[in-house]
């Protein structure tokens, strides 16, 4: 009947279910996917992916070229209205009903605008207009549209390439840095709740004198630890639909290899921190202590995040390979930089390493600090105290 | 059979338990009573592991007591708590399987203990939003729901009115096997004597008496009251007792000599109608304070 022999199993449950019952919880992270949602597909909608541009045409020929440097952009880029004259589709471009008309000329034809033309449509219509034009006058002088165009396909190589542009890996690293950064400090404030509630509560005597202080421990940063890479699993999730929703696909290949790394680095730097929180939790007696108790934790968090943000690409490297700054920076710079295997190995062992002294450490000063329910401690007195 | 053997424990230069001996027999209730600082709640928290002793030991069936048996008692600490935004039934479920019972049986014994108090339908209520003696009987429910080998209850019944302290007694005989020693703390002595079996008495971190509570109460001497509807001045002259007062009709003696008393009774009677006789027991309140002095 006495079955369960593991009772941190059992508090990480409790920690679990909590939360996801907790609307603060759910409601924060609905606004964490949504943001998300919008930053993948907005860019999108704002490169003009919303949909074809209507460019007005008023014969066959004009529909030709659309057709052309719609298929040229990839089958779906430019749609045609067809009017019956000039002034129709002048009309038209005046009114905003087409993004532009094109109109035969003399010797050709004239992209229409209003006050101006978009430099992209202006282009595919200018190309799609040359290579109509050329087919046919090739056509004239005998030549297959093969023929034509033999020998003039240029191709791109690099000799040297970079994963991604410059902008974009700037935007990785700071995101990457970012997520680590949020849902530790966010996690990390709730884990240390959870325990200054007991505390408060004193519920924690009842807890203590059932498991070890350990369990509770553990329990707790078991629990967070799924809850928070959970979090981080439905974002990605959501933000890959997007990606895949808007045609961005591409992006994935860059990002996946590294996914991987990034989810060690994360674990081994957020059970760290956990364990740490624990602490700061333990050694407060009310809610109110926790804005002293935490502020080492939020020290050891704001300050890589800030250096692997703001610092120069050799301070970058460094800091990739201090603990919990590791966590931040070494998954970004393997996203944009070619990063030797041995690095991200390396900056892992010394994280694990790291990892497993703080958490012995805080399972130390939790052990002793948890069921002083009396003030609130600092940490060098609670690394003075003797144990219980 | 649970025991306290020479338990020691200091906070600094604080000597605050001092080789606190005593133990606490299955199915018999021990009351454990003392003044405020005493070393009570010390003593009861070094039993359930949350504080350890500076030297001594908790001893279950005659050996030393270990996390895996303690997790099987129950217990109420002084400090009231349980989780403030948690369903109650939830939590209870909780407290089971975190003594380790499976899901079923914890749900299984939190609806009949739910039940039995009365709270079935607020089983899905948030703690926080019961009354103050609802939230008392789940704490009593939480320190049960696993049925323990052994419970402790620190000063179960403060601040609880008579009729809920009758209820909680009544849960309590019910689901307190006969196998099962219970030790409980209280300041309400009447209330001790009423409930308890035997009788462990703390002072200034150390056990001054402890015996059943018919022993302790009973006194070192045979005490006697007798009332008659006339004078009693007569006792006076009666050989093998020692008068202590005489008040009218009421009177108060020792009785030296075995069997004396029922002469006594005999002469009494004789001499008119008796409305009173028997043995005179001292109230527990005297027994504790002349064990605390």
């Amino acid at each position: 009947m006495k079955t369960l022999d593991k009772p941190w199993v059992l508090i990480a449950e409790r920690e679990i279910t909590t939360k996801l019952r907790d609307k603060t919880f759910i409601g924060s992270t609905l606004v964490m996917l949504l943001i998300v949602m919008v930053a993948v597909i907005l860019p999108a909608i704002l490169a003009g992916k919303g949909g074809p541009d209507k460019i007005g045409v008023i014969d066959d020929g004009g529909q030709k070229v659309v057709q052309t440097a719609s298929a040229t952009a990839g089958g779906d880029g430019y749609e045609t209205t067809r009017f019956a004259d000039r002034p129709a589709a002048e009309k038209a471009v005046t009114d905003g009903k087409v993004k532009a008309a094109l109109l035969p000329d003399a010797d050709g034809y004239v992209v229409l605008g209003k006050d101006r033309v978009d430099s992209g449509v202006e282009g595919a219509l200018r190309e799609a207009a040359a290579a109509v034009g050329m087919e046919t006058n090739a056509g004239k002088a005998g030549l297959s549209p093969a023929e034509l165009h033999a020998g003039t396909k240029v191709s791109l190589q690099l000799l040297n390439p970079g994963p991604l542009p410059d902008i974009v890996s700037d935007f990785v690293n700071i995101g990457l840095a970012l997520v680590f950064y949020m849902t530790a400090l966010g996690f990390g404030m709730m884990i240390a709740q959870s325990v200054v509630q007991e505390k408060e509560s004193r519920v924690v005597e009842i807890l203590a004198a059932a498991v070890p202080i350990r369990s509770l421990l553990w329990g707790k940063v078991l629990g967070n630890t799924v809850l928070a890479l959970t979090q981080i699993v439905v974002i990605a999730g959501a933000s890959l639909i997007g990606l895949l929703a808007t045609d961005q696909a591409d992006i994935l290949e860059v990002v996946a290899p590294v996914a991987g790394w990034f989810v060690v680095f994360f674990v081994l730097g957020f059970v760290a921190l956990a364990g740490l929180w624990a602490v700061a939790g333990s050694l407060a007696t009310r809610q109110e202590d926790l804005g002293s108790t935490t502020l080492p934790g939020q020290m050891i968090l704001m300050i890589p995040f800030f250096f692997s943000v703001f610092a120069g690409s050799s301070a970058k490297t460094v800091a990739s390979f201090v603990p919990i700054a590791s966590s931040m920076s070494m998954p970004g710079r393997m996203l944009t930089e070619d990063v030797p295997i041995w690095q991200p190995l390396v900056a892992i062992a010394l994280l694990l390493a790291a990892t497993v002294l703080i958490v012995r450490m805080g399972a130390r000063l939790y052990e002793r600090t948890l069921l002083q329910t009396g003030r609130r401690l600092g940490y060098r007195e609670a690394l003075a105290l003797e144990s219980r | 059979m649970l025991r306290v053997a020479g338990l020691t424990r200091r906070f600094g230069d604080h000597l605050a338990l001092d080789d606190v001996t005593f133990d606490v027999v299955p199915g018999r209730m021990t009351g454990f009573v003392g003044a405020n600082g005493a070393g009570k709640t010390t003593t009861m928290r070094i039993i359930l592991g949350v504080l350890a002793a500076t030297a001594g030991e908790v001893r279950w069936q005659d050996k030393p007591l270990t996390q895996d048996v303690r997790r099987d008692f129950g217990y109420m600490p002084e400090e009231r708590g349980l989780y403030p935004k948690m369903k109650i039934r939830d939590q209870l479920v909780f407290f089971g399987r975190l003594h380790g019972l499976d899901q079923e049986r914890a749900a299984a014994r939190t609806d009949k203990i739910l039940g039995r108090l009365g709270l079935a339908e607020r089983a899905s209520d948030v703690l926080e939003t019961l009354s103050l003696g609802n939230q008392q009987r789940v704490q009593i429910a939480a320190a049960l729901v696993h049925e323990p080998i052994a419970l402790v209850l620190d000063e179960p019944f403060s601040g609880l009115d008579p009729l809920a302290v009758d209820a909680m007694v009544d849960l309590l005989r019910e689901e307190v096997t006969s196998d099962v020693p219970v030790l409980f703390s209280s300041h309400q002595l009447d209330l001790v004597e009423r409930l308890c079996d035997d009788l462990v008495v703390l002072s200034r971190g150390k056990v001054v008496a402890a015996g059943a509570v018919s022993e302790l109460a009973a006194g070192p001497t045979s005490t006697y009251r007798l009332v008659v509807d006339g004078d009693a001045g007569w006792l006076r002259d009666v050989r093998g007792i020692q008068v202590r007062d005489v008040a009218g009709g009421t009177a108060l003696f020792d009785v030296l000599d075995g069997a004396v008393e029922q002469k006594i009774l005999q002469e009494a009677i004789s001499r008119g109608p008796v409305l009173e006789f028997g043995p005179e027991r001292v109230a527990l309140s005297d027994v504790f304070r002349e064990a605390t002095r």
